[in-house]
């Protein structure tokens, strides 16, 4: 774990330049170049809140804040591992020539989703008044499962970069896996949603306390309750010990299947 | 021959790769393979028991033959394979320049991609923005600095990449065969460059198939075939043992 610290900050302007030149290649060569990062979650608010307050009414109100307060978490989670799986892989080239530690392809997959996070949170701190949603002062804890989400994604993109190097497979799994553990997580859907003899595999699922901050804070105006956020970080260290571990112990190896 | 410390010291290094034969398309095949227990790969000795030591300011010449060995021992070096077995030791910075351009992009412009290979070999951001101007001057490649390196021609690319690796001032240069592209001018800019870190009391590590190369540049020339050192010597005698390994292939051929 220190090493892991020690060598995020060691090498924390390569991973930070590694980090805008994705983001500066996502948006190259569009005329609206870094603004669709807050364009784009803004038209997708827009598209959903429209959807849910004309077509598909639920009976839950401003359902397109109630959605979106875990659905820009979520998308930040399932982009940064979408990126990550294909971190080595896509570095092979740059693995056999030249002496980079490994860390920094996963880490600055991570960075780059972030900002991209942060950033899609500016559209929704706007839509939260226009639809007449209160703001909470909640809000202020942000933070906290934003940095539990973190570490649990961190973990995550190390664990399917590892897999990814040595069976090409993963990427195609991961896929699968990501959009069945949308379904089974209580975004599109309230957690009482879920019939009560049911409620205790929800309990299994470890994302759900990091999203249900999110949801609390943004669209409740409530702070989760205190074994929820532990629930939450022992998930997201859980994640990153196993994803790390694995990653240290075969990374040496990355060079010979690339 | 050696003057001074030992910079790169080499302890019996082996590097084994796992040559693949044909990886199983689809799961029945898979499934066929693991139950009969049949592997489907070798292991290939890249490298077989390699020792020895360079001392500070020497200039090195590794010749031999095509696939015996020189590139994957430079990045035994270089740091990027770990080897099987043995110890690496290597004192002082060092600036690989296996391919040149190894961490470039090519939709960034020139100007940031010297920042970002800079970072990627270990140097941080002030230390690349001191060296930016220097860097632009000896590439000499003008306006193009700052439009995406895609739109670069291949001479222009070379001469970027050789004026990062050079530039950062390592104290180990360690070249595989990269200067055998690029035109006459480039060339001598490159070997003048050489020449200077050899003034300047740097230590120097150079692959090459051009044994005039060889001759002007390096004191001391190693010969690789199949893996091993079978000689290490100055760079006359080196040559003869090269050229006899090449005889009976050129005899072979015709």
């Amino acid at each position: 774990m220190r090493e892991l610290i020690g060598d995020s900050y060691r090498y924390r302007e390569l991973i930070w330049a590694l980090a805008l030149k994705e983001l500066k290649i996502r948006y190259k060569r569009s005329v609206l170049g870094f603004t669709w990062a807050l364009l784009n979650p803004a038209l997708l608010m827009l598209v959903l809140t429209l959807v849910f307050s004309t077509i598909l009414r639920f009976n839950i109100p401003h359902y397109a804040i109630f959605l979106l307060s875990v659905l820009l978490p979520w998308t930040f989670f399932s982009q940064s591992l979408a990126y990550a799986v294909e971190a080595i892989v896509t570095n092979g080239d740059l693995i056999k020539k030249v002496a980079v530690p490994k860390l920094v392809f996963p880490m600055a997959a991570l960075v780059s989703n972030i900002i991209n996070l942060l950033l899609s949170l500016i559209p929704l701190a706007i839509l939260v008044p226009l639809l007449r949603h209160p703001f909470y002062w909640t809000w202020i804890y942000l933070p906290v499962p934003l940095l539990a989400l973190a570490i649990f994604t961190l973990g995550m993109t190390f664990f399917f970069a590892v897999a990814n190097v040595f069976y090409r497979d993963v990427a195609h799994i991961l896929q699968i896996v990501l959009s069945a553990w949308f379904y089974l997580t209580p975004i599109i859907y309230p957690i009482d949603a879920i019939p009560a003899r049911y409620q205790w595999l929800l309990k299994l699922n470890p994302i759900i306390y990091v999203i249900n901050g999110f949801r609390l804070s943004v669209y409740y105006g409530l702070l989760p309750k205190a074994p929820s956020i532990i629930a939450s970080f022992v998930c997201a260290f859980i994640s990153l010990i196993i994803g790390f571990y694995l990653f240290r112990r075969y990374q040496d190896n990355f060079v010979f299947y690339v | 021959m050696s003057n001074g410390e030992p910079v790169i010291r080499l302890e019996n290094i082996c590097q084994h790769f796992r040559v693949i034969h044909e990886r199983p398309d689809t799961l029945r095949e898979l499934f066929a393979r693991v139950f009969r227990n049949r592997t489907s790969f070798h292991d290939f000795e890249a490298v077989r028991n390699v020792s020895f030591e360079i001392g500070r300011g020497q200039a090195v010449g590794i010749i031999g033959r095509n696939g015996s060995g020189k590139s994957t021992l430079l990045k035994i070096i270089a740091g990027v394979y770990r080897p099987t077995r043995g110890k690496v030791e290597v004192r002082g910075s060092l600036a690989p320049l296996i391919e040149l351009g190894a961490g470039f992009h090519h939709e960034l412009t020139g100007r940031e991609n010297i920042l970002l290979s800079g970072l990627l070999m270990g140097y941080s951001k002030k230390e690349m923005l001191a060296r930016q101007e220097r860097i632009i001057e000896f590439a000499d490649i003008g306006e193009f600095i700052d439009a995406p390196i895609k739109q670069y021609s291949s001479g222009m690319y070379m001469r970027l990449a050789f004026a990062v690796a050079t530039e950062v001032d390592p104290q180990i240069l360690v070249v595989d065969e990269i200067l055998a592209v690029g035109d006459a001018g480039f060339r001598e800019k490159c070997f003048q460059r050489i020449h200077s870190f050899r003034e300047a009391g740097k230590t120097i590590l150079l692959v090459t198939h051009d044994m005039e190369d060889v001759r002007q540049h390096c004191e001391r020339v190693m010969v690789m075939e199949q893996g091993s050192v079978i000689a290490d010597s100055g760079p006359e005698e080196a040559i003869a043992v090269y050229k006899s390994l090449l005889l009976p292939e050129v005899v072979g051929a015709h």
